[in-house]
């Protein structure tokens, strides 16, 4: 039996479509990734197979059961960890996780020994009893991981677990996970835009752009569907008029794909094989249609160039914010992102 | 257990918040105060410019009586002014709440028994005012032209003698009930429903919507916690507005035990009502818009600072479902006459049902989901 199974999943508000005829199973004991922008829909995703919100057609089965006829087997069985930190900052770490136990009836014993445990293993035992308000956003995140495990669940669910975190409390994270996932037997599913965090956590990923799924695999899979071993970063000056069509004419070039850049700037990534030998042949292309070069740099494929490769942009692109009219600016109305 | 452990996060959440405490017990208190100062005292020193053309006995006389008033009661000050013009524009400028006007032959006119007239210039916009000054003026008007008052009763004319039932509550002793009822009032505001909007506002709600906590769980928990908080809130003010006021209590154990059921049933109606009608609010700024104005139309209709019998028909008919007016009255019953179950049935019946039929619609209209 799979841990999550998703068909045909729709969710519309209004007019717009959040998610558009989603489908994909997970296997029991899976890291599965939901990739995508701001706006792609991967919370929207999340908060229907963790029973939040509704789906407007299709079906979610989670654990065995459907999100939307037996909600609350479901949500036994599975732990969340938000995007938003949802601990109590007037309560002690401790209390938190031990409130939170309470809620799944988790007896006594056991809770209090599953609490000292999860407390030492994300780093927390000596600030158990300080206020959640004086942790940081890094301590404040493995907490809320520890109370996603507060009793024992088959699948965590944890939307974008690293936003906001700076580079070495996303490392801490991604090593507990990793070391959770090993210990615990859990299934686990993922949204982030961090493409390196996909590529680190997860055995599948799913990427997601305007609320459908665009391909699923593996990453190694993944990046090597797209043309090309190495790709080359090239940076135009403002107001240069590529013609791509002598540049496509090489053998080694696969794809060009162009992006606009605030300012006017053009940035063309190339996807060829053997960059380190393209690189003099099409400086030299360039300069021959007369364009000059403001920066030129040669990788190797990651996600974001799987990215780019389907959708024809980069993830940094972010949705605005909507408002709340009658309370006023400032209040975000959340309908999943 | 999951009822228990919402209950336990609202109550530890509380007690880290000592000006949440602090001000749901002083606010009251200091309204009671305020209110107690602010209505149906006694009205003092109130100007009265005396304008005195006539000069003779009678006249005279008036004065002397005028003047006992001002130094026995206090209830006017006399200012003697000789231009009636000046009188008049005294009194529309503000200075003077009113304006006396003796003509030049009052004291003939009264020994003649001619209709003698002294004009009274009021400030008629302040109706409290000018009905204090009527009321001393024809005191000072009786037996004007009688020089001799009998002292036996006359025995062929009915008397009347008041009994009173109960020992004398002062005016602001009176408002005590009324205090407690704010309290609980406050109680709700800051407990219950608000702490859902808060939870909403930042977010938190997802953490519990997640868990297998039923909305019978989320809404029993917070009115528990919230009738918890509030009850004890409510006896403090109770406690101190007794002490502050002097109260003279009627009832011993039973009378506190019947009082603090009225305090647990309000404060259950109206956490209940607070779901109910902040059951989709994400703000706080909305519950503090809500409350100010839910506040006003409860507590003044609740005949806790004026009486009921003194509102209009249409205001009287919506006293019939406030809430506050049944905890007021039984409050009132159990504190001042030492009432027994019996007497405040009637009200102990309407705030169980009242509380019921809220608790069912709080809970109906909860959303589960986001």
């Amino acid at each position: 039996m799979d841990a999550i199974s998703v068909k045909n999943l729709v969710k519309r508000y209004g007019a717009l479509s959040a998610l558009d005829h989603i489908e994909f199973q997970v296997s029991p004991g899976e890291c599965f990734g939901s990739l995508g922008p701001n706006g792609a829909g991967k919370t929207t995703l999340i908060r229907i197979l963790t029973g939040l919100i509704e789906p407007t057609e299709g079906e979610a089965l989670v654990a065995g059961h459907d999100v939307l006829k037996r909600p609350d087997e479901v949500r036994r069985a599975i732990g969340v960890v938000s995007q938003a930190m949802t601990t109590d900052l007037d309560l002690s770490g401790y209390e938190n996780l031990d409130i939170y136990g309470k809620y799944y009836q988790v007896p006594e014993k056991e809770r209090k020994k599953r609490i000292a445990d999860l407390l030492n293993r994300v780093g927390l035992t000596a600030r158990a009893d300080d206020l959640v308000a004086t942790y940081s956003g890094g301590m404040r995140r493995r907490l809320e991981i520890a109370r996603g495990l507060i009793h024992q669940p088959k699948i965590l669910f944890l939307d974008e677990p690293t936003i906001g975190l700076d580079p070495q409390s996303r490392r801490v994270v991604w090593d507990l996970l990793k070391e959770f996932r090993q210990n615990e037997t859990l299934t686990v599913f993922l949204t982030t835009h961090y493409m390196d965090e996909a590529d680190f956590l997860c055995d599948r990923i799913a990427i997601i752009d305007a609320g459908k799924i665009l391909v699923m695999d593996t990453p190694e899979n993944l990046k090597k569907k797209i043309p090309g071993s190495d790709i080359l970063k090239i940076e135009l000056d403002a107001g240069s008029d590529v013609a791509a069509g002598p540049i496509e004419a090489f053998s080694f070039v696969h794809k060009i794909v162009q992006e606009k850049q605030d300012g006017g700037a053009a940035l063309l990534h190339i996807y060829v094989d053997q960059g380190a030998q393209a690189i003099p042949i099409l400086i030299e292309a360039f300069q021959k249609q007369g364009l000059k070069i403001k920066s030129i740099s040669l990788k190797q494929q990651t996600l974001e160039d799987v990215f780019i490769h389907y959708t024809g942009r980069s993830i940094r692109l972010e949705e605005g914010q909507k408002v709340n009219y009658f309370v006023g600016a400032g209040v975000p109305r959340r309908w999943g992102s | 257990m999951r009822v228990l452990a919402f209950v336990e996060r609202d109550l530890r959440k509380f007690s880290r918040n000592p000006l949440a405490i602090l001000s749901s017990v002083l606010l009251p208190l200091v309204y009671l105060l305020i209110i107690g100062n602010s209505f149906q005292g006694t009205l003092k020193r109130l100007p009265l410019g005396l304008v005195d053309q006539d000069r003779g006995p009678y006249a005279e006389r008036m004065l002397n009586r005028l003047r006992s008033i001002e130094t026995g009661p206090g209830t006017i000050e006399v200012i003697p002014i000789s231009d009636p013009v000046a009188a008049e524009a005294g009194v529309r400028a503000g200075r003077l709440k009113g304006a006396l006007m003796i003509p030049p032959h009052f004291s003939k006119d009264v020994s003649r028994g001619t209709a003698p007239q002294v004009g009274l210039i009021l400030d008629n916009t302040d109706t409290v005012s000018s009905a204090t000054l009527q009321q001393a003026l024809s005191e000072a008007f009786a037996y004007l032209k009688i020089d001799a008052i009998p002292v036996r009763p006359d025995v062929r004319t009915p008397q009347l003698y008041s009994v009173e039932l109960y020992r004398k509550i002062d005016y602001d002793a009176s408002l005590v009930p009324g205090a407690v009822v704010m309290a609980i009032f406050m109680g709700t505001m800051i407990t219950g429903a608000f702490n859902l909007v808060m939870d909403r506002f930042l977010g938190i709600h997802e953490s519990y919507l997640s868990t297998p906590l039923t909305k019978s769980d989320i809404i029993l928990g917070i009115l528990i916690s919230g009738v918890f908080v509030t009850t004890l809130v409510a006896l403090v003010v109770l406690g101190a507005g007794i002490w502050l006021t002097q109260l003279p209590v009627a009832g011993g154990l039973s009378s506190f035990l019947a009082v603090t059921l009225v305090i647990i049933l309000t404060a259950m109606g109206l956490l209940s009502m607070m779901c109910v009608l902040l059951a989709r609010v994400d703000h706080p700024r909305i519950v503090g818009l809500f409350g100010g104005f839910l506040n006003v139309i409860f507590y003044f209709p609740s005949g806790a600072v004026y009486p009921v019998e003194s509102f209009p028909a249409w205001l009287r008919a919506f006293t019939k479902i406030n809430p506050e007016t049944y905890a007021v009255h039984a409050l009132k019953s159990i504190l001042f006459k030492g009432a027994e179950w019996r007497a405040v049935q009637g009200d102990l019946l309407f705030l169980l049902g009242f509380a019921l039929v809220m608790l069912f619609v709080s809970t109906w209209t909860f959303k589960r989901r986001l």
